[in-house]
């Protein structure tokens, strides 16, 4: 296809090749149908996006809001000592990349899944009740999907109801789920998948659709079962879009969210339940601290900039779709 | 334009001839306090006189926008609630309230980096950037002008806020003291509670030390072992974790200062968050666990798991303050109105401490001097604000606020005693509460204390009324009262002491500074090592103890008791 | 068309002859959904049980699947005052004019990134994927809006959002999935770029698109952080979201004992608490997506488009 478009490029221009500058801008003016429809959300972008970036230079002030820029108070990388030199950031940073790593691994596997087992569902009503049902979650904010959870996991909750009527375990001897802390992970894991499992599997559905169903035609001429095909030709119609939103979501691990691990964090479970985003909080926003709270902030961002271009390249290496 | 500036100068003035005025009549009753009482129809005596000049001045209608930095009611113009519209006819003022519904450092950031500002606002906890940020403006001398009742009810702590904050008054802080002090009948403050069927089954004994309340804790499950019962839950979630911290402190006989105990006589400051208090606080508790006693649950139960153990029957005690416990407390209370026999299990107050010496648990009288009203430098017109302030704080006003109508929501007895009627108090829910005004005007405007007397003797607050409190009795809160020999739950416990610097956790402290600090890493530590020490088998306590010792051992305590020593000497200083 | 004529044919036909193992997978498959739906189904059900249920009982917890003492207290307090009908006009307006704003231009801009030839490709995708990175701060986000005129404003809900990335990507994908024979085939009739977008890939996007306008319509529907920022002095600019925020936090106080001038002596029962309002407003906020939902559904659940298109 490149092939094509070079070659009708090359015969809407006859005359001698231009080179560098000129060939850019030669090419644009031929664009500029594309360069209409781009260029405006470009300037947007710039706007919205690019313009306050300038507020980074607060990471190495003793910001005060009241002045204005040229009378603040520059104290170089202080703000970003102060960050690595407390051993609870330390911890924070470790268990925001455990979580958002659970998240990102289960997360993307159960999506997927979902998606490729709601495509194999034949009766179009019970696949439609499946979807909305598992979207519901998605709507109960955080703060009553805690509660919810928390009377789950108590020891006169369900969960230890069921071990007891299993005879896992006998009375008196009911687990404090969010009481140990090695679990915390696990159930922070666990009530995200069940909480946005539905909502992630839309974007997939929505790329399933894009396979031609007489693939399928074909692979069922073979003989090819439903595992075979689910393998074979769902997963691969929908590969780039997983490898796009892999990409994108590496770049993210340095967010693992902020309010379930918030409410469902307490003393007890705190080595595993703090991350990055309430450490600043508490020591940051809470304490009328920006410059800390923009220190991280940059400090996540130049994470997210090392793991995005590394997975990106990597996704280039091996010959894989990639997101630029 | 230049129309609406000469009616706006033209108004100016004649607003400042009304205050000259009033300001000519105020000297001449300046003992207006007591003689405003001396009759209950207030307003023909003493404030009339002040008030009359002022309606005569044909003030144009103004509306300040005004920015609560507590979230809480609802949003509204002041002149919605009938309280409001009164106090608007009286001055021309009203106030278009909004209140802070997200997070506020965030808000009064954006506030202070784009120097726009609301004409009024509380900044709650971020009161130390907005002066900081120099946005309120000095009040001195529009105090001096145009407030003559804001000196009759301030001035005595002019000095104390001048002190607190470089030499000049910014703000208003709520509740100074007006009149004797009105103890609050009811507990809302700390207390450790126990089942009210504890206490009948004991035959209602006194209950004095730490050792005396968990043996009877404890008999009480012994004799019901089948009924399930937990003997003592706890409240730790999130920011509420204080139910569980500061235990000790009480326990030690000193009232809720925050993070320090006070020495009344030395002024010495300690904190008690790694002291043997809290040591034997701690050993309390796992010494309850180890025996079953404790609900483990308590430290990974949020807040409405907790409210819902208290109503579910099976809790014998705990330790808490009333206002935490408020809803728990109602359902029982509600169920119990109902039906008698469920008075077993509203929850009732005693006054424990470890070794039955005086009890602090009684607020003092408080003055609160981190948090207040101010005004802006974006308002418009700060005198009428002064001048509205000023005629809130007119006793007629208090009493118009607090009690209301005369006659409506409150009525007077031959002796000049207020009450109210059992109609009247059906009346007063919460719609109506809202819509009369008294919601809005409840708290968080310049006014009397709550524990405040009114000249003529009667309560400012109607709940602390001992006729409107005795109405709110049940059968079952008469018998417990009098089997204890008491009229009000307050007087089970000591009358509290003088300390003028109560309570010092509001002594301002800059936010990042050491102390503060100081409070955040202290929280981290207590809230993970807390439960470990409960939990831990008895014999493993000791060690987790010293690992704790150690880490808590990294903090800056001595300079923060310091620190807080040095700031108790100033208040105490200026107080005298 | 022909070809989706035809397309359930040979599903019939494997419905008829299907083996042990697809029996077996269908069974599988079927458990394993409904397992999950009750798995999911239960915490809304809980929400609307509280919702339903009289805020004084609901304190002593222990509500599952059906209220207990049924009330409509808690909608009633919710939607007394008129605000929050206004609030709704103001959610609907932004969710609107928002989707079909961020759907358009996103679908657009992703055209042009998806073309092979254009020259600022590279560049433009870059640029946009960096944003996602990224972030200023509060203040200086806060200045711009306001520099810009949009305090107090009611396009500040819908100029900062017009594309998302996340959303741009995705429906580039998709474009890149599609056969390019059918933009070719465009070309060759003569239509420049914007008619081959409006006209051929536009039509072509639906599902994703579909998803992007759920996204997006989620996304405005449910925000309050804005409103908060930037619009929360003016009440007519306040949505529903912001209003039920609001109602929430007055439930804080109604429901706390703390108020020392216990104005109703009697410690009147509990009309309204925290626990109660806060799922009655779940139910009230979600019920409108959760109705959008099917309608959009059906864009994305049978696999059109491409096939059909291409026959």
């Amino acid at each position: 296809m490149e092939k094509n478009t070079a070659l009708a490029a090359s015969t809407m221009t006859p005359k001698p090749q231009p080179t560098g500058l000129r060939l850019f801008l030669k090419r644009l003016v031929q664009q500029r149908m594309l360069v209409l429809m781009s260029v405006p959300f470009v300037v947007w972008l710039f706007i919205f996006k690019y313009v306050p970036v300038w507020g980074w230079t607060i990471a190495f002030q003793d910001y005060q809001p009241a002045l204005p820029f040229k009378d603040q108070k520059w104290v170089g990388f202080h703000h970003f000592d102060a960050l690595f030199s407390e051993d609870r950031f330390l911890i924070a940073l470790r268990n925001t990349l455990a979580m958002s790593g659970i998240n990102l691994v289960l997360g993307f596997v159960t999506a997927i899944t979902l998606a490729l087992l709601l495509n194999e569902v034949r009766k179009v009503a019970f696949k439609r009740v499946v979807q909305t049902v598992s979207y519901l979650p998605h709507f109960i904010s955080w703060v009553v999907a805690a509660g919810i959870i928390q009377t789950t996991l108590a020891p006169d909750g369900i969960i230890n109801e069921l071990l007891k009527w299993f005879g896992a375990i006998d009375k008196g001897q009911e687990y404090l789920f969010l009481g140990k802390a090695e679990w915390f992970w696990g159930i922070f894991g666990a009530s995200s998948v069940w909480k946005d499992v539905g909502w992630n599997t839309i974007v997939y559905l929505a790329a399933i659709t894009s396979i031609d169903p007489a693939q399928y035609e074909a692979a069922e001429m073979d003989g090819a079962g439903r595992l075979r095909r689910m393998w074979y030709i769902t997963l691969p119609g929908i590969r780039p879009v997983i490898i796009v939103l892999l990409i994108m979501n590496i770049g993210y691990l340095l967010e693992s969210g902020f309010e379930p691990q918030y409410l469902l964090g307490n003393g007890m479970n705190v080595d595993y339940s703090e991350n990055i985003d309430i450490f600043v909080l508490k020591y940051g926003l809470q304490q009328f601290n920006f410059p800390l709270a923009t220190a991280a902030g940059m400090f996540k961002t130049v994470v997210s900039f090392v793991l995005l271009f590394s997975a990106n390249h990597l996704a280039k290496r091996m010959g894989q779709d990639r997101l630029f | 334009m230049a129309k609406k500036l000469l009616v706006a100068g033209m108004a100016a003035v004649m607003a400042m001839s009304a205050v000259a005025c009033s300001n000519g009549n105020n000297n001449g009753s300046n003992a207006s306090p007591s003689d405003a009482g001396a009759s209950p129809s207030a307003s023909e005596s003493a404030p009339a006189s002040e008030s009359a000049p002022a309606s005569e001045a044909p003030k144009d209608k103004v509306t300040f926008t005004f920015f609560n930095g507590v979230a809480g009611e609802k949003d509204l113009n002041t002149n919605e609630t009938t309280i409001g519209k009164l106090l608007e006819d009286q001055t021309g003022v009203n106030f278009k309230i909004e209140h802070l519904v997200g997070d506020l450092n965030t808000k009064v950031g954006t506030m202070i980096a784009s120097n726009t500002y609301p004409d009024v606002m509380i900044p709650d906890a971020a009161i130390e950037e907005v002066l900081k940020a120099g946005a309120f403006i000095p009040l001195d001398d529009l105090i001096e002008q145009y407030g003559p009742n804001i000196k009759r009810v301030y001035g005595p702590y002019f000095e104390r806020m001048r002190a607190d904050y470089g030499g000049k008054i910014y703000f208003l802080p709520f509740g100074p003291q007006v009149g004797d002090y009105m103890p609050d009948p009811n507990i809302n403050q700390g207390a450790f509670w126990v089942q009210r069927r504890v206490l009948k089954e004991a035959g209602y004994p006194q209950i004095k030390t730490l050792d005396e309340y968990v043996k009877l804790v404890e008999d009480f499950v012994a004799k019901h072992p089948d009924e399930d019962l937990t003997g003592m839950v706890s409240l730790t979630h999130d920011w509420r974790f204080f139910a569980t911290s500061n235990p000790p402190m009480h326990l030690a006989g000193f009232p809720n200062d925050g993070n320090v105990m006070v020495d009344v006589n030395t002024l010495d400051a300690k904190t008690y968050a790694g002291s043997d208090e809290t040591k034997r606080w701690l050993k309390t508790l796992n010494d309850l666990n180890a025996k079953g006693l404790f609900d483990k649950s308590s430290f990974v139960d949020n807040y409405d798991q907790y409210i819902a153990k208290l109503t579910s029957h099976k809790v014998v005690g705990f330790f808490d303050y009333g206002w935490q416990i408020g809803n728990a407390q109602n359902v029982l209370k509600d169920a119990a109105r109902k039906d008698q026999t469920q008075d077993d299990f509203v929850y009732f107050p005693l006054p424990v401490t470890f070794d039955g010496t005086k009890d602090q648990y009684l607020d003092p009288p408080g003055w609160t001097s981190n948090r207040g009203a101010g005004i802006t430098k974006s308002a418009k017109d700060p005198a009428r604000i002064i001048q509205y302030w000023d005629n809130l704080l007119k006793e007629e006003n208090q009493v118009l606020k607090s009690w209301g109508i005369k006659g409506e929501t409150y009525e007077v007895d031959d002796k000049g005693r207020f009450y109210r009627t059992a109609e009247q108090i059906a009346k007063l829910d919460d719609a109506f509460n809202e819509k009369f005004g008294f919601k809005t005007y409840d708290w968080d405007w310049p006014q009397y204390g709550t524990s405040s007397t009114l000249s003529d003797g009667n309560a400012l607050a109607p709940g602390y009324q001992p006729e409107v409190f005795q109405m709110s009795l049940t059968e079952g809160d008469k018998t417990i009262l009098e089997k204890y020999g008491v009229k009000t739950y307050a007087e089970m416990f000591d009358t509290p002491e003088d300390r003028p610097w109560f309570p010092a956790w509001s002594i301002p402290k800059e936010q990042g500074s050491p102390q503060q600090i100081w409070e955040t890493k202290k929280d981290d530590l207590t809230k993970k090592y807390f439960p470990k020490l409960v939990l831990a088998k008895p014999a493993e306590f000791e060690g987790i103890w010293a690992e704790y010792q150690k880490e808590f051992g990294k903090l800056d305590t001595a300079g923060y008791e310091t620190w807080y020593k040095e700031q108790i000497q100033k208040v105490v200083e200026v107080a005298k | 068309m022909a070809n989706s004529a035809s397309a359930p044919k040979p599903r019939r036909l494997s419905r008829r002859d299907s083996s042990l193992g697809d029996k077996i997978f269908d069974i599988c498959n079927y458990v394993l959904l409904t397992c999950l739906m009750i798995v999911t189904l239960y915490p809304f059900l809980n929400t609307l049980a509280v919702s339903l249920n009289a805020a004084s009982d609901s304190i002593k917890g222990g509500i599952h699947l059906l209220p207990r003492d049924f009330s409509l207290e808690n909608y009633k307090y919710v939607f007394r005052e008129n605000t929050i009908f206004t609030a709704t006009t103001i959610s609907v307006l932004r969710t609107v004019i928002g989707t079909i704003v961020t759907v358009f231009a996103s679908a657009m801009v992703a055209y042009t990134i998806s073309r092979p030839e254009y020259v600022l490709r590279k560049f433009i995708t870059i640029a946009f994927i960096i944003t996602m990175y990224i972030n200023g701060g509060l203040i200086p986000n806060y200045l711009l809006i306001r520099d810009l005129g949009l305090i107090n404003n009611f396009w500040v809900y819908i100029l900062p959002g017009i594309i998302g990335v996340f959303n741009l990507i995705i429906i580039r994908s998709f474009i890149e999935q599609l056969p390019e024979s059918v933009i070719e085939s465009a070309r060759i009739d003569g239509a420049g770029d914007f008619r081959t977008f409006f006209n051929i890939v536009f039509p072509l996007c639906l599902p994703v698109l579909a998803t992007v306008a759920l996204f997006t319509a989620v996304y405005q529907w449910n925000s309050w952080f804005d409103v908060f920022l930037y619009n929360s002095s003016n009440v007519e600019l306040s949505t529903l979201q912001y209003e039920l925020q609001k109602i929430l936090q007055n439930s804080n106080t109604t429901s706390s004992a703390e108020s020392a001038f216990a104005n109703s002596a009697n410690g009147s029962a509990i009309k309204v608490s925290p626990l109660s309002i806060r799922a009655t407003m779940t139910i009230v906020a979600a019920v409108p997506m959760i109705i959008i939902y099917p309608f959009l559904q059906k864009y994305f659940v049978k696999g059109m488009t491409v096939g059909g298109v291409k026959g």
